[in-house]
């Protein structure tokens, strides 16, 4: 949570890739490939499946075959490597093989000896009880980012909000999600602009109570718009025929494709679930 | 304090879901019945609103900058049960279509940030503000006091779900199987970074945020207390 660096440029520099990212993320789902073909109910319960999968597992192997299974399936739906490898790498996994090196020594695993490390007169132990468990966890954490990601990139975002009535979850909230979603872009071109006139009327330097002050004060500022954007909103919802109960269009298809597709990740799931209760 | 997959296991994963499910449909029903037909865009508009402060770098001495995660302001906005609702919302968009936070790990993000974050921050804001007026300082004061206890207990309850993890779930040979840290390592850690750094600047966003308010829309401050 803390950086190293201007918050006006940061600021900035945060939101602009963000929303970047978004648009380019959307441009994955619109192309042809395996995945975008499927029913958006199936993907989401299959996927779900692979998460339960890597969540179980207690094997480094069965989590390593996941994640090749999902470079494959990243492979077959046209989505650029580079990109996907990088976008699924960066910060958590990453994030998380540092939280996690502390572990791979006899200080908090102990167990048998692997590599024995000298470090200013001192003997760092790697266990291999220790490599286990960070290997498992890195492992883990990549598998289900990778997973998620995935599953983001190459499904529509207002179809995937909207596959989740089929976990009865109530409309409004389905309402509620979409609607926020799309606040959330327009939140973050006003705080861009607000930037941005900032930066062209004082620069980019300020002192930190200054900018504690500027910040506070944007974000007070949004709280205003947003609050009398609200009554707007509702008043253009009640334009276009809102009753006080909200009606979404259900346009998903299932074809056999996607039958076959449930079918054989569910072959797959129980099958990893004997295993695993079988391991250990 | 946002829980990645993988670091949580199964069990706790899913008592974690079955917690906040009674919470969802009791803030679903308060929320219905205490905002307004008109209001109804309010909710989705907080989670956006919720999702973009964690965006906000707030400078701090020494030429750094933190996020403030806003569950104290928002409740002091919203009430605690609409800003429950939000949270969880903005966290749901956050897991899902930004990568951050985690899929099975949804329902304990959800308790530390989107329940017990604004309930404490919430509840303290109003037992020490009391019938203070809306422009008073007292009322500065007890959301800053109130922003960073919530933030703090919300930190200690992460650390206790990621410490308890090692032995929750381990091989037959002691080997940690998911969080490798117990709760002499995961407990201060977490504890360490909020109490020092990250819990002040929730006090200084919270507080600032509710000044600058007082000051321009003071009725939105009343708006607020009326949930």
């Amino acid at each position: 949570m803390l950086r190293d660096n201007n918050f006006v440029e940061r600021s900035i520099a945060g939101t602009v890739s963000l929303l970047k990212e978004s648009v380019f993320a959307d441009e994955y789902a619109a192309k042809d490939g395996f995945l975008q073909s499927l029913d958006p109910r199936i993907k989401v319960v299959t996927f779900i499946m692979f998460m339960a999968a890597i969540l179980f597992t207690k094997s480094t192997a069965v989590c390593l075959y996941l994640y090749a299974l999902c470079l494959a399936l990243a492979f077959f739906s046209n989505v650029n490597m580079g990109f996907f490898l990088k976008r699924t790498w960066i910060f958590i996994p990453i994030f998380s093989f540092f939280i996690a090196i502390p572990a791979l020594f006899s200080t908090f695993t102990p167990g048998e000896n692997l590599f024995i490390i000298n470090l200013l007169g001192r003997k760092l132990i790697i266990t291999s009880q220790g490599l286990y468990t960070v290997t498992l966890l890195v492992m883990r954490v990549i598998a289900s980012v990778s997973f998620v990601v995935l599953l983001n990139i190459t499904t529509k975002h207002f179809a995937l909000l909207k596959v989740l009535r089929i976990f009865w979850i109530p409309q409004i909230f389905v309402m509620t999600i979409g609607m926020s979603y799309r606040y959330i872009y327009l939140f973050l071109e006003i705080v861009e602009n607000t930037y941005l006139a900032i930066k062209s009327r004082v620069g980019t330097r300020l002192d930190y109570k200054k900018g504690q002050h500027v910040t506070a004060w944007n974000i007070s500022f949004l709280w205003q718009r947003s609050y009398y954007l609200s009554e707007a909103v509702y008043s253009a919802m009640l334009s276009r025929g809102y009753t006080g109960e909200p009606v979404l269009l259900d346009d998903f298809k299932t074809k056999l494709r996607d039958w076959v597709w449930l079918f054989l990740t569910l072959t797959f799931f129980v099958i990893l679930l004997y295993a695993n209760a079988k391991l250990i | 304090m946002h829980i990645p997959d993988g670091y949580l296991g199964p069990e706790t994963c899913g008592v974690f879901y079955a917690v906040m499910l009674p919470i969802w449909v009791r803030a679903s029903k308060i929320v219905k019945k205490t905002l307004k037909a008109k209001q109804v865009p309010i909710l989705a508009i907080g989670a956006a609103f919720n999702f973009v402060i964690m965006m906000f770098n707030v400078p701090i001495p020494g030429g750094t900058t933190g996020h403030a995660v806003g569950g104290t302001l928002v409740a002091i906005l919203l009430g605690p049960w609409a800003a429950s609702i939000a949270t969880t919302i903005a966290l749901l968009v956050q897991a899902l279509l930004f990568g951050d936070g985690g899929i099975t790990t949804f329902g304990a993000n959800c308790f530390n940030m989107a329940f017990v974050l604004p309930f404490v921050g919430y509840y303290i804001y109003k037992a020490i503000s009391r019938n203070a007026p809306i422009g008073s300082n007292k009322r500065v004061i007890a959301a800053g006091i109130g922003s960073y206890v919530g933030i703090n207990i919300a930190a200690a309850f992460a650390g206790l779900e990621l410490g308890i993890q090692p032995l929750l779930h381990k091989t037959a040979t002691g080997q940690a199987l998911y969080c490798p840290y117990g709760l002499n390592v995961a407990l201060p850690a977490m504890l360490g970074g909020h109490l020092l750094a990250f819990g002040w600047v929730e006090v200084i966003a919270t507080a600032l945020v509710i000044k600058y308010l007082q000051k321009r829309s003071p009725e939105l401050l009343e708006e607020g207390r009326k949930n």
